[in-house]
């Protein structure tokens, strides 16, 4: 019981399995609004919603207070705390460790907020069989050490933490580390799976360095370009290199080795295309807030048909509007809403500006009417909005083009 | 070269972090300067936009050194 469960070389602490059913038959209170930066005690509260069968929302821990309470629509999700009293658990061995966890998730559920195509972010809340639909449980996994480098609170991260969980992994924080502690995480605790965003890979390159221990490479989230991938398995030689097209409404769905995707038999009937468009039936899907009435829920998604028996397609581009920065999706219409709040501005135009780093950044043009500071601007939209989301370069202009239906010109 | 300064402090001023006096070859981007990946992302926006040139290209760039080699600010 002294294998270890989550290391986090950035908080410098690790957990055994044994430490972990200590804390959780310790834990004196739920938090069924977890608003939290540390990672271990984000699963913490995931493990205790199971064990209480309840529902627990997930929200990022940079969310600004105005964020929370455009989301949830509450004011005091902190005090929204319930006490409560776990049985003894650190008797058990792991697995019968486990098979307590996940002996009722009847009524449990996940909900986490997706950025959303147009207007606010919605909120999605998967189920167990939802969001464990692709977990693989083996005896090949059940040895394997997970390099952790999505935010814990997104569906990614999510995915990662429950096929780590259900086959009992150890856990290795990579998220949030610099190119160097990465290496040495990878190198000393001999991480054998990365699941990551392109970007998180391409922050790893140049380096003549090369790591053995690593089996698998999943990426997903945005585009991943042939020549990253050559160079990934010149540093990771006994690496498989997997893509997988997976999002916050729907999980993982399909996996591909280069950029074809194929898809599994008992998918066929789920997905269909229409005018290139991906549309994928709603008994895949989490439950969404607002719409959830159409039987196919069109993924915004484009493809291209590479053969049609067996179907083999391409990802080409997305049919709305959001700015992919580094695999966190950002809606130009949120930024634009918090942006015109501000006292001095006209208009306002968000859009994404191209780049190698993490694919795109987002950017603004702004007519004002008076005079503003943009460090004054900034420091206000700090309050506001998640420093992703935030504009890195503010042009000011005389006026905004608008395209002929009046709508905003944003590329 | 005066102009790569200008730039890198942009950056780092509204980060609401202290200028720097002079471009240092062996400045590291991120541990010395302290950029994060959005701003290594706004880094290259910027330069591409001044020089044309997208010095993130062939991966990741680490040293302010390697920036000025790329746009041959030496010459």
């Amino acid at each position: 019981m002294n294998s270890l469960f989550y290391r986090d070389y950035k908080c410098h602490y690790s957990k055994t399995w044994y430490d972990l059913m200590c804390d959780l038959s310790n834990l004196d209170c739920f938090t069924p609004f977890c608003k939290e930066n540390d990672y271990y005690k984000i699963f913490l509260q995931i493990i205790c919603s199971l064990l209480l069968n309840q529902e627990i929302t997930l929200l990022d821990g940079d969310f600004t207070d105005q964020e929370v309470e455009q989301l949830t629509k509450k004011k005091d999700i902190e005090t929204r705390t319930q006490d409560i009293q776990l049985p003894s658990m650190e008797f058990l061995d792991k697995n019968s460790f486990l098979e307590y966890v996940f002996s009722n998730h009847s009524k449990w559920g996940i909900s986490i907020y997706t950025s959303g195509t147009t207007g606010l972010p919605k909120k999605v809340t998967h189920s167990f069989e939802s969001l464990t639909r692709f977990v693989k449980i083996n005896e090949q996994n059940n040895k394997s050490v997970w390099g952790f480098a999505y935010n814990a609170t997104h569906m990614a991260g999510l995915q990662v933490f429950f096929q780590a969980l259900l086959n009992g992994n150890e856990i290795v924080r990579l998220f949030g580390l610099n190119k160097e502690d990465i290496f040495n995480q990878i190198e000393e605790h001999q991480i054998s799976r990365i699941s990551a965003t392109p970007t998180f890979y391409r922050m790893l390159l140049p380096t003549t360095s090369t790591f053995k221990s690593i089996i698998r490479l999943t990426s997903g989230g945005e585009k991943f370009d042939q020549r990253a991938s050559e160079l990934l398995n010149k540093v990771f030689p006994n690496a498989k290199i997997t893509n997988v097209y997976a999002s916050t409404e729907i999980g993982s769905l399909f996996a591909s080795q280069g950029d074809v995707f194929s898809l599994k038999k008992e998918l066929a009937d789920k997905i269909k295309f229409i005018e290139n468009e991906l549309f994928v039936h709603k008994s895949l899907l989490g439950k969404l807030s607002g719409q959830n009435e159409e039987q196919w829920y069109a993924t915004g998604d484009l493809i291209e048909i590479v053969s049609k028996e067996p179907l083999k397609f391409k990802f080409l581009s997305r049919k709305n509007e959001m700015i992919n920065v580094g695999g966190y999706k950002v809606n130009p219409h949120e930024v634009e809403e918090a942006i015109r709040t501000y006292n001095g501005i006209l208009d306002v135009r968000v859009s994404g500006k191209k780049n190698s780093v993490l694919g795109n950044i987002v950017v603004c043009e702004v007519v004002i009417q008076k005079q503003i500071n943009e460090m004054e601007l900034r420091t206000y939209l700090r309050t506001r909005l998640q420093e992703f989301k935030i504009p890195r370069i503010i042009k000011f202009v005389e006026n905004i083009s608008s395209t002929h239906t009046g709508k905003t010109k944003r590329r | 070269m005066e102009k790569l300064l200008q730039i890198i402090n942009n950056i780092l001023l509204n980060k609401e972090k202290q200028p720097i006096h002079k471009l240092i070859a062996d400045d590291s981007l991120t541990n010395t300067l302290g950029l994060d990946s959005l701003d290594l992302a706004e880094l290259t926006v910027r330069i591409e936009a001044e020089f044309d040139i997208d010095v993130f290209e062939d991966g990741l760039v680490l040293t302010v050194g390697e920036i000025i080699k790329k746009l041959n600010l030496n010459e």
